[in-house]
């Protein structure tokens, strides 16, 4: 990771807070209220913060700093596999329930994290009923048990 | 004036609050040790949980400090252990406390910390019972223009302070206060930022917010912490467990300078651990040093930290009860834990619900005890959390986080809401910004624009009611001083070299 690229980083942030500034002022001046007895009203305060935030990150564009270091390709691609996983957990949590859902997504991520097939499935299972009995038993919450399956 | 404290004891000395004080400093003490994960994931990942047992505000506040105050406990074993701060106030451990323990003094390194942080702690919970009154009783003056001046303070001594980017902090802290601006407009009922989403017509809810920014981009993170080759996971010898009084002696004034200086960088706000660990580690380096043993083991290096980092997580409890300012990243959360339940900390609390101030502090002593008993005999099993492979911890995470929120309203729209925030959060942190601004932000910002506009509703629209009394006035300048002085000192410093040259 060179310096200039960490810098380039940082100005395409500056330039995607810029626009995030601009339209946040956008939004802010098209807030209208007929009438109110409060002097300042919905739009200032956004408003001057936007212009902080115009302001900061033109300081930030003209003045990068450093950051971390970015994935490399084969990380960048673990990477989207554990969100991707955490997407599914989300698509699938209401749909299987919570307790065959859950059982799925953690021996996938459990597989994810260099687990073996072994440790992933039984990580699964009993992480999955360990807590949803802790979880309705214990703490009294109602999970979903899974539109599919009813 | 000490009222508050009798009352304070006899709520935390119930049974029901003594068990939740325990076992909050032992869950603390746990998730702290977990490796990557600091008292601030600890406190974003168990909130939610914590509310849904029902307690009362004060019991769900013990709880939540015992969370806090063990977690900055059980911080310090992966920097000692593994040469990992657990997060950024456990830097400065790892700088002496991993050396000891390559040495093979693991054992004493680990109860060389918990006394100081018992210490460091002590000092501060002393002076947060005698200094916190005598706040209130001057921020009972505080009107809206005050208070706005006063967050404007604070977000200022936060810029200078917090991070190595000052630029980076400020953008974080006007972030979340945007994330604030999200939802109806309680003053004239205008939605704003919501396109249109009923989901977001009351906000971004706060458990959504704190477990998106903070657990779920751990995830993210930890996915490459698993992948650094220097990370075996193997942990060092324990040696000895127990530390001998004759070291304990060797650090004593070590400690009691560090607590000191730890508890006033904690009352400051926006200032948290991660400051108090570097200045007392630097301070004590430039007294102590004289063998060039700092850095390579010293236990006055291990000490120093220690003491201090507890001692501002204690010194942080002052402007937030007392100001209704959090101190640090993980106060904000507290004090975002405390709105949930419809109290807003602030001068009047000492008064109006001084159950709830009372026990709090009460409880800290209580759970200080706790945490040196568990944490001198027990320092071996705490140590093997360490070990806990990452398919566990992560998936644990990972179920944690999703049934914290759902339990929330049911609904799925805040699990995907959470993911954005989560990935948003990962992308900042990559970016180097640090998250405690944001989180300050998000807490701060609705306040900071209902004070604004309290105040000049009060003044008919004038804006000079901003500056009018003494006190915010004062505390004007002294922001303006913050931001302007590291920026003028060392051009004046220089500009005086060149002209003695």
């Amino acid at each position: 990771m060179s310096i200039s690229t960490s810098q380039a980083a940082d100005r395409c942030l500056g330039i995607a807070l810029i626009v995030l500034a601009a339209f946040c002022a956008a939004h802010a001046l098209s807030l209208n209220v007929p009438f109110s007895y409060d002097p300042v009203g919905p739009k200032a305060f956004p408003l001057g913060l936007s212009v902080l935030l115009g302001v900061l990150s033109l300081v930030l564009i003209f003045r990068p700093g450093l950051n971390g270091h970015w994935p490399d390709g084969r990380l960048a691609l673990k990477l989207c596999a554990v969100l991707a996983m955490l997407l599914i957990y989300a698509l699938l949590f209401s749909r299987l329930g919570y307790a065959i859902s859950s059982c799925i997504v953690i021996t996938l991520l459990a597989r994810l994290f260099s687990a073996s097939w072994r440790q992933a499935i039984i990580t699964g299972v009993l992480m999955a009923l360990g807590s949803y009995w802790l979880f309705t038993h214990g703490l009294d919450i109602t999970l979903p048990s899974g539109t599919w399956l009813s | 004036m000490f009222d508050f404290l009798i009352e304070g004891f006899s709520v935390a000395l119930t049974p029901l609050n003594l068990g939740l004080a325990f076992l909050g400093a032992l869950l603390g003490t746990l998730f702290g040790a977990l490796p990557g994960i600091g008292p601030i994931n600890g406190i974003a990942i168990l909130m939610p949980l914590a509310y849904t047992l029902g307690l009362p505000a004060e019991s769900a506040l013990i709880l939540l400090a015992g969370i806090y105050t063990g977690a900055e406990y059980g911080g310090r074993m992966s920097s000692i252990l593994l040469n990992v701060p657990g997060d950024a106030g456990a830097v400065m451990t790892t700088l002496d406390g991993h050396p000891l323990a390559k040495k093979g003094l693991a054992g004493p390194a680990l109860g060389l910390s918990a006394v100081s942080s018992f210490v460091g702690a002590t000092i501060a919970i002393l002076g947060l019972t005698l200094f916190a009154p005598l706040l209130a009783r001057v921020a009972v003056m505080f009107g809206p223009a005050e208070f706005f001046a006063l967050m404007v303070f604070a977000f200022s001594s936060m810029a200078v302070m917090m991070g190595k980017d000052p630029i980076k902090t400020a953008i974080g802290a006007v972030l979340g206060v945007m994330i604030a601006m999200i939802g109806v407009d309680s003053a004239t009922g205008v939605m704003r930022y919501t396109f249109g989403m009923p989901e977001l017509f009351d906000g971004v809810d706060f458990v959504v917010m704190i477990i998106g920014l903070f657990a779920i981009s751990e995830i993210l993170l930890m996915l490459e912490h698993a992948s650094r080759p220097d990370d075996d996971g193997k942990l060092p010898p324990l040696g000895r467990v127990f530390v001998s009084t004759k070291e304990l002696l060797l650090c004593k004034g070590t400690m009691l300078r560090s607590g000191l200086l730890g508890f006033i960088i904690g009352v400051l706000p926006g200032t948290g651990a991660s400051v108090a660990g570097a200045v007392s580690y630097t301070t004590e380096k430039r007294l102590n040093d004289k063998h060039g043993t700092f850095g390579k083991g010293d236990m006055r290096g291990l000490a120093a930290p220690e003491a201090a980092n507890n001692a501002s997580a204690a010194g942080s409890f002052v402007p937030m009860l007392t100001l209704g300012i959090p101190g640090s990243g993980t106060t904000a959360v507290l004090l975002g834990a405390l709105m949930l339940y419809n109290i807003t900390p602030g001068p009047t609390m000492f008064s109006d619900n001084p159950e709830v101030a009372g026990g709090l502090i009460a409880s800290l002593y209580i759970g200080n005890l706790v945490l040196l008993a568990l944490n001198l005999p027990l320092a071996g099993v705490f140590a093997r959390v360490l070990t806990i492979p990452r398919w566990v911890l992560v998936p644990a995470i990972a179920v944690l986080s999703f049934v914290g929120v759902y339990q929330l309203h049911s609904d799925l729209a805040a699990i995907y809401l959470m993911l954005i925030i989560g990935i948003v959060g990962y992308l900042l942190r990559k970016l180097g910004f640090s998250l405690a601004p944001i989180i300050l932000g998000y807490v701060l910002g609705g306040l900071m624009e209902d004070n604004l506009r309290r105040a000049l509703a009060i003044s008919g629209g004038d804006v000079g009611i901003l500056w009018q009394s003494g006190i915010s006035l004062f505390l004007w300048i002294a922001a303006a001083a913050l931001l302007v002085l590291p920026w003028l000192l060392p051009k004046l410093m220089a500009g005086r070299k060149t002209g003695t040259a």
